[in-house]
């Protein structure tokens, strides 16, 4: 980002390969316009993200993290998303009580039908974090 | 539940202890025990007894040092289902660290007789080791100052409790014999024709009540200093991390028999060093120093029992306990999770609610 650059935040994004992975593939094939800051790793599911992978996104430079699964009673391996929920809520407190904002991460239900939610999800977490501005993180030698 | 008192006569009260326990390998009750002994002065490590005679004459079951906790040590002897009875003789973040470790399957509960005892904090074991066992002018680890669980959890593993905080010799050991406890040790308790010990439990009950109270500002205190106002400065705290993962190994909790850490997922090549070395303008080596701390946090501090192991093994003297129970405290209260209180209670990862923590 060179000065005099508005601050575009780049957002990784781990998709279930289910639901919000085929929902992101539905936005392209419908041609729903999207902002480009997503970088989408398709995973088999939610459940799957240990948190690991999300505190290395962020301590690596990504100003935040978007996790999506299936909705609830939809996960095809039954009950990775509410595992995921539960671990996302973990990392969410360690982020806060660490001082790392956890509005960095968000986790949502996104079903492979809802093209239009998940360009609405991207679109949201661009803006709001444009609005916390860049991950302090990304240029800190000793993180 | 059942009250009971061991008369201290002139050995004291360690003597008396190490007797009552000798005599639960004398019976055959159990076939064997862990137990702290002492194999010079002040040289501390856990044994598993076979021999009452050797348990009499060098057990330390109040041995103020924790080298290693009992809680992996008992893993070790009874990971699978066992084949013999074992009992141990466990502190309370021991015992606690003990069930942690049977959920998650390292060590198995039948056949595991557990002996809680009160816990008076121990020392750095190192400096206990150089001062030959003499503990003046000493200072108990900041883990068992703020410690706010004195005496063990009261059946949370079948066995006895013993307890002595608020009793002097003269009133003896306090013995709480649980419900469960199995049959043969307590014919053995029976056996000994010990006198109630009603009136040496309730006044117990009253000084742990005490201590803990007291204890509890201290904690509070202890925790509210330390906030950390963002990544930089919880990245400085533990920029002297040399990457040794000490902190993991002591940890009782930490169980993976191969972490990620150690596998080749963080051997970058040249070019990812570089590269990243670019992005921030240098890098801190080893490597993933935040990444490491923080995902030992994720995985394991609903289960962390603030025992300060983690600390005490630490080369570069981190503030790990400290940094743990500000993670643990946060992480263990939004599912109101005790870690060591029941076996029954499920970890929180490995169940969930279909209607909890929204909005997300």
């Amino acid at each position: 980002m060179g000065s005099g650059e508005e601050f575009e935040p780049k957002i990784v994004a781990f998709l279930c390969n289910w639901c919000t992975y085929t929902g992101a593939d539905l936005a392209g094939v419908s041609r729903i316009q999207y902002p480009p800051n997503v970088r989408p790793i398709r995973v088999m599911c939610s459940g799957s993200v240990d948190p690991m992978y999300i505190l290395k996104a962020l301590l690596d430079g990504a100003d935040g993290v978007l996790v999506g699964g299936c909705h609830p009673g939809d996960c095809h391996y039954v009950s990775g998303n509410y595992k995921a929920r539960r671990r996302l809520a973990v990392l969410s407190a360690i982020l806060d009580e660490f001082g790392i904002d956890s509005r960095r991460v968000w986790f949502r239900f996104i079903s492979a039908s809802e093209g239009a939610l998940f360009a609405k999800t991207v679109r949201d977490m661009r803006d709001a974090l444009k609005a916390l501005g860049p991950n302090p993180a990304r240029a800190l030698w000793i993180a | 539940m059942k009250d009971l008192l061991i008369a201290v006569g002139q050995e004291g009260r360690e003597k008396a202890l190490s007797r009552f326990l000798a005599r639960l390998l004398e019976t055959g009750a159990v076939d064997g025990l862990v137990v702290p002994a002492e194999a010079a002065p002040g040289v501390i490590t856990h044994v598993l007894a076979k021999d009452p005679r050797l348990v009499e004459r060098s057990a330390r079951p109040l041995a103020p040092v924790m080298p290693l906790s009992a809680a992996q040590v008992v893993s070790e002897v009874v990971r699978t289902r066992p084949s013999g009875k074992v009992a141990a003789v466990l502190r309370p973040c021991e015992g606690r660290a003990l069930v942690e470790l049977m959920k998650l399957k390292q060590a198995a509960p039948e056949n595991v007789v557990a002996i809680g005892i009160d816990c008076a904090g121990t020392y750095d074991p190192v400096a206990y080791r150089g001062a030959g066992g003499n503990t003046d002018g000493l200072e108990l680890r900041e883990a068992c100052r703020v410690c706010l669980n004195p005496a063990p959890l009261e059946d949370a593993l079948p066995g006895i409790t013993l307890g002595f905080i608020g009793l002097d010799d003269s009133e003896g050991i306090f013995v709480s014999v649980h419900d469960r406890l199995d049959p043969a040790v307590a014919a053995v308790v029976d056996e000994l024709g010990l006198a109630s010990g009603e009136g040496a439990g309730r006044k117990r009950s009253k000084a742990v009540q005490a201590l803990v109270q007291e204890r509890q500002g201290a904690y509070d205190a202890f925790l509210n200093i330390s906030g950390i106002s963002g990544i930089e400065a919880f990245a400085r705290e533990l920029a002297a991390c040399t990457g040794c993962h000490n902190c993991r190994v002591a940890c009782p909790v930490c169980y993976c028999k191969e972490c990620v850490f150690d596998t080749d997922t963080f051997e970058y090549e040249t070019g990812q060093f570089l590269r990243k070395a670019g992005r921030k303008g240098a890098l801190k080596m080893p490597s993933e120093t935040v990444l490491y701390h923080l995902t030992r946090m994720n995985h394991m501090s609903l289960s962390c029992v603030g025992c300060g192991q983690c600390e005490q093994a630490c080369p570069a003297d981190l503030p790990l306990f400290r940094l743990f129970a500000m993670a643990s405290r946060r992480t263990q209260e939004i599912f109101g999770y005790v870690p060591g209180r029941s076996l029954a209670e499920e970890l929180p990862f490995t169940t969930f609610r279909e209607q909890e923590l929204e909005p997300r």
